[in-house]
């Protein structure tokens, strides 16, 4: 992966991450209509398409700014695939119809298919992440939103009035607890670790 | 794992671990498989966390900005269809035509009357500074990307003198400062800078040697111009302008 040339397209990316006008326009300008037609022709409607596309934008916008996003192929295939995903697991989850692939608009793009699965991958770790958290204990949830918030552990210590020592070893313990949990949930072993 | 293990996560995650530490630990991620995995998820949820709770007001701007602009989009499309999209583009089409015919005739023109001018060459090339600068002041960059291409030069120089204080080593900045300053007559100034850039090793080495020469010839220095014209290589991106150039003047 870390071999092969980045994209020209990564500046979509960055872009998202700066929270660029141009560039989300740029996206909608250019992008979203070959999505919008794809799930018109595929039982879904504007308003469906609308929302497929802006949490596909929110997840690139997630792994960029968590600097694992690195495009080695057109934004386009991948966008085009992670929207279509997207689409075909909604209406599978929905006990929908079953759908009429347009097979001229599939990508045949190595680069892309392997790109879009890591991040569709990247979204379901997300998901199944932010839904351990709600998990935690309270003590160890106001922690880590101290330690996250300020960034500072020094001044985390200070404003729960713990020691900086028991402070840290504390954020690790809360961490690990997550990273237990993660592996004892259902889904863990779709997430490939 | 064990509490001692989370707690060596960390260590290493924040950098806290000694060369010989470092080595060890890099060698039973690569043993020991069970730890690999529990560290892999430890390090991606504590990315998760910095990002979902760290960067938590910077996420809501950048929902709340995409929500805007989607809203715009669907809007349009649903109201106007895709005729709309359809009559514009072919207006853009013609529009860009009509702009090739006009650079063409411009070219064509400007063969024949020998001599040349500042005014025939300094068609700048569209920046937009917003899109590399991920970080910073975006609002600033977007303004100054304005200017710019606005030709409001006077402008674009506060804005540029803002971005060079925080940034005074970047390039781009420092040569659209360049650029903004050959504009405004200040030539001293603008030659400095790209006299600094040209011997560099960033990707603006060669266009600063364009412009260099396009600041001599604003003053009408033809002999200082063709000097420098000379030192453009073939694969540059200006060569062609800048044989054109050199054939009128010299």
């Amino acid at each position: 992966m870390s071999e092969k040339k980045i994209h020209e397209d990564q500046k979509y990316v960055d872009g998202l991450v700066a929270n660029n006008s141009f560039i989300i326009q740029a996206i909608y300008d250019t992008f979203v209509p070959k999505v919008i037609n794809y799930i018109k022709q595929n039982s879904g409607d504007a308003d469906q398409a609308q929302d497929i596309v802006q949490d596909t934008i929110i997840t690139i916008y997630n792994q960029g700014s968590q600097k694992q996003l690195q495009l080695t192929c057109p934004f386009d295939a991948y966008f085009f695939l992670l929207c279509k995903r997207k689409w075909l697991n909604y209406l599978k989850k929905n006990n929908k119809k079953e759908v009429t692939i347009n097979e001229e608009v599939l990508s045949k793009d190595d680069d892309a298919q392997e790109l879009s699965f890591e991040t569709s991958l990247f979204e379901d770790k997300q998901v199944l992440f932010n839904q351990m958290f709600q998990k935690l204990g309270a003590a160890c949830k106001d922690l880590l939103k101290a330690t996250f918030k300020t960034k500072s552990m020094e001044e985390v210590a200070k404003s729960l009035d713990i020691s900086y020592a028991y402070a840290r070893k504390k954020k690790s313990l809360c961490i690990g607890q997550l990273t237990k949990l993660v592996q004892e949930s259902p889904s863990f072993n779709q997430l490939n670790y | 794992m064990e509490a001692q293990d989370y707690t060596l996560f960390e260590s290493y995650l924040s950098g806290d671990l000694s060369k010989e530490e470092q080595i060890a630990f890099k060698a039973r991620l690569d043993t020991d498989h069970a730890f690999k995995e529990a560290f892999t998820i430890y390090k991606e949820f504590s990315s998760n966390l910095e990002h979902s709770i760290g960067n938590e007001e910077k996420n809501a701007d950048f929902k709340a900005n995409l929500e805007a602009i989607s809203a715009k989009y669907f809007n349009k499309e649903t109201t106007t269809g895709n005729i709309e999209s359809k009559k514009t583009f072919s207006l853009y089409k013609y529009a860009i035509a009509a702009s090739v015919a006009l650079i063409m005739g411009f070219f064509v023109y400007n063969q024949f009357s020998g001599g040349a001018s500042y005014s025939d060459f300094n068609t700048h090339q569209t920046v937009d500074f917003s899109v590399r600068g991920s970080e910073g002041n975006v609002g600033l960059l977007i303004k100054t990307t304005k200017a710019f291409n606005n030709k409001e030069y006077e402008k674009a120089r506060t804005y540029l003198e803002e971005l060079l204080q925080d940034d005074p080593d970047n390039v781009e900045y420092n040569f659209y400062y360049a650029i903004t300053n050959i504009e405004l007559d200040n030539f001293a100034k603008a030659e400095t800078t790209l006299e600094i850039i040209s011997q560099g090793s960033s990707a603006y080495i060669n266009r600063a040697k364009w412009y260099l020469a396009l600041s001599k010839l604003k003053q009408d220095k033809n002999e200082a111009c063709i000097a420098i014209l000379k030192t453009i290589p073939a694969d540059a991106d200006d060569y062609s302008q800048a044989l054109t150039l050199l054939k009128k003047i010299e």
